[in-house]
């Protein structure tokens, strides 16, 4: 397929996304003056801002909170543990469009998430190869996300995790998190198309529609762990990117217990559909 | 054009024909001129300009708004709602009033500029507010019969009541057939209290035992809704606080806004402005500048150091105080900042009153909890709807 034929989204350094028309990109922005040349100019295969390192300036924000261009944001946090009180700056911004958080999950990643979702402001999480540390957030936010009512956004990738696992179709991990190079592929200044989470140049011999499906098939063929495992469509070799080696115990222990919930969900949903149907008729054609 | 509304409290006088006891304000006898309010109208439309903002509340409050006449507000209405229209933005006006100086006069300006409606404090049992001359007793008198009148000419009426320990010691139940039965109401809200203002004597008689407040808040929730909630009696702020258990668009008053810098002012009669009436009228401190000296109110609010104080606030407590660990956050964000400075002399510490919202957030959440759990039977989510099928997690 050529560059003018494909169907995947573009996320380009903000210079670079310059020239793009009408085909489908989202753009980096760093600096305060990107974020305003494309909120004031948005060009019309605009998706979303990407907007990294610009969280702490105040300033940036206030141009963002004019409604002009409607462009939805999402905003990135590096450095989720330091940079999480400073979500407040958005508060503005999502009353005028459509803000994401993504949040490198890192340790004390959580207060990032507790924060945002206390804003109301749907995250994506991305988790990487989580330490013990990370999976012990993961899980205390996991928790969160299901029980409690002040959690109303989505989380990802939790709520497609548990749609997954109620019976939906939501794509792969991959997918969900737009790490995918066969829908989401992003680039460097120089234009070279990247790896995700690798600072690694696509090559002649990676595929980058077939990336998620080669690297399952390359997981298998080794006898990593994703043979035998029960979240293998879903998950697709995430965890094992980029290095192959990582243990997906504790991730596995966290899928389990978002099983946990849905088969909980699933049947007090059937008990409650049973119950309405056994129920008598009192207002049919008995009372004839 | 954003979707935002910036709000506007403004003083047109800080006159007072009444002499309430925890009153904090300082009663001036200065009055907004009728020449300046072009000015302060320009003033406010340049400002929803630069911020793209279509929609502006104006709380028109005083000192006593109604010590101003009818007459003066009708041209004062004219004048905004003219200049506003030029330029494609609009005001909307809401009044505030003891309504002591009320007569039938008032009735057009009241339908036409504030849309037939006003808002008006009264406690129980009323030991506080007073006339000059009349005292407490002469007070609730003179108000009932205003209200009543005012009721009669087809005009709505929000009643705000401050608790205090009378309406501790009465309880919650002849509380609320107070408000509802006697008065008739079925529009009311309850405030906290808080010392606001220079230091005085009578301060300290004010200031509540917070678990005997909390009691009295959970219980008089609960016979909100048993008697009222179905009935068409609105209870702020329970009545938001259910909605937003209840998955509804939810107007949480000011004190649990992510950041009240972020949508409102005040303004006083001669051109201060500051965050809210409790600021401009108490602390000097924090004044942000003049309305009238300064060009651009933009300006004025993007470079007052008084103001940062206020916007770094919710920053600072999710970093230094337990808000963060709190699960109520996402409904309170810390609190009032005028409840914590009159109290603690800082507004970078959580409102006093935590304890107290928690317990009447935790009541909020059991009630939504049941209203949801009755609104959900008979009614099957489809399997592989998520977002129902979490939503249905959390009520159980």
């Amino acid at each position: 397929m050529s560059e003018e034929q494909s169907q995947w989204l573009r996320i380009l350094p903000s210079a670079l996304a310059e020239g793009q028309g009408e085909r489908a990109f989202a753009a980096i922005v760093r600096s305060r003056e990107e974020l305003s040349r494309w909120l004031r100019n948005p060009a019309p295969g605009l998706q979303w801002l990407q907007i990294e390192g610009l969280l702490g300036d105040s300033d940036a924000w206030i141009e963002a909170a004019h409604g002009d261009s409607g462009v939805p944001l999402d905003v990135v946090l590096a450095d989720p543990a330091s940079e999480f009180s400073d979500l407040y700056r958005l508060v503005d911004v999502c009353s005028v469009r459509s803000v994401r958080v993504t949040i490198r999950v890192a340790p004390g990643f959580s207060k990032a998430a507790k924060l945002a979702a206390a804003l109301r402001l749907p995250i994506r999480l991305l988790p990487s190869q989580p330490t013990a540390e990370v999976l012990a957030e993961l899980n205390e936010l996991l928790e969160i996300y299901l029980h409690e009512p002040m959690v109303e956004a989505p989380v990802e990738f939790f709520h497609s995790l548990l749609a997954t696992m109620s019976g939906a179709e939501t794509g792969s991990l991959w997918s969900i998190l737009e790490e995918d190079p066969a829908e989401f592929r992003s680039y460097d200044a120089d234009g070279r198309a990247l790896l995700p989470r690798s600072g690694v140049f696509g090559s002649a011999e990676t595929s980058f529609e077939g990336f998620v499906e080669h690297h399952l098939e390359s997981l298998v063929d080794r006898g990593a762990e994703c043979a035998t495992c029960p979240w293998q469509r879903f998950c697709s070799g995430y965890f094992k990117w980029p290095d192959p080696t990582y243990s997906c115990e504790g991730v596995k222990r966290l899928f389990s217990r978002v099983k946990a919930a849905a088969d909980e969900i699933g049947r007090d949903l059937a008990g409650r559909v049973e119950a309405k149907t056994s129920a008598p008729n009192l207002t049919g054609s008995d009372s004839l | 054009m954003s979707g935002r509304v910036f709000s506007v409290i403004l003083l047109p006088t800080s006159e007072c024909n009444v002499a309430c006891d925890y009153c904090f304000e300082r009663k001036e006898p200065h009055r907004l001129s009728s020449a300046l309010l072009p000015l302060l109208t320009r003033r406010l439309l340049d400002h929803l300009e630069n911020e793209r903002i279509e929609e502006c509340e104006i709380y028109w409050q005083g000192g006593e708004a109604m010590i101003m006449g009818p007459s003066w507000f009708a041209d004062a209405g004219a004048v905004m709602d003219r200049a506003a229209a030029q330029r494609g933005r609009r005001f909307v006006h809401y009044l505030q009033t003891n309504l002591i100086s009320y007569s039938a006069a008032w009735n057009d300006v009241i339908r036409e500029m504030f849309n037939g409606s006003l808002g008006t404090s009264m406690d129980y049992p009323n030991l506080h507010r007073k006339l000059f001359k009349g005292g407490a007793e002469g007070y609730t008198e003179l108000w009932t019969r205003r209200l009543r009148e005012a009721k009669a000419a087809g005009i709505q009426v929000g009643v705000i009541a401050v608790l205090h320990q009378g309406s501790l010691e009465a309880g919650p139940d002849r509380f609320y057939r107070y408000f509802t039965e006697e008065l008739g109401l079925s529009d009311f809200q309850v405030n906290t209290p808080f010392p606001g203002g220079p230091a005085k004597e009578v301060e300290g008689g004010f200031q509540l035992d917070l678990t005997e407040l909390a009691q009295f808040l959970v219980k008089l929730f609960n016979i909100w809704i048993t008697r009222g909630y179905k009935s068409g009696v609105s209870l702020g702020p329970f009545d938001a606080l259910i909605d937003h258990f209840t998955g509804k668009q939810a107007r949480l008053p000011c004190i649990w806004k992510e950041n009240c810098s972020n949508q409102f002012i005040s303004v006083d009669s001669k051109g201060t402005v500051a965050q809210c009436d409790c600021w401009v009228t108490s602390y000097p401190d924090y004044f942000f500048g003049n309305i009238f000296r300064e060009p651009d109110l933009t300006r004025m609010l993007k470079t007052s150091r008084a103001r940062r104080d206020f916007v770094e606030r919710p920053k600072r407590l999710v970093e230094d105080e337990d808000c963060l660990s709190c699960r109520y956050l996402s409904i309170c964000h810390g609190g009032c900042p005028v409840r914590t400075y009159s109290a603690l002399g800082t507004m970078m510490a959580k409102d006093p009153y935590c304890e107290v919202y928690k317990a009447v957030f935790a009541c909020a959440e059991a009630h939504g909890r049941e209203i949801l759990r009755r609104d959900q039977q008979g009614r099957a989510p489809a399997q592989s709807d998520v977002g129902l099928a979490q939503s249905y997690a959390k009520a159980r």
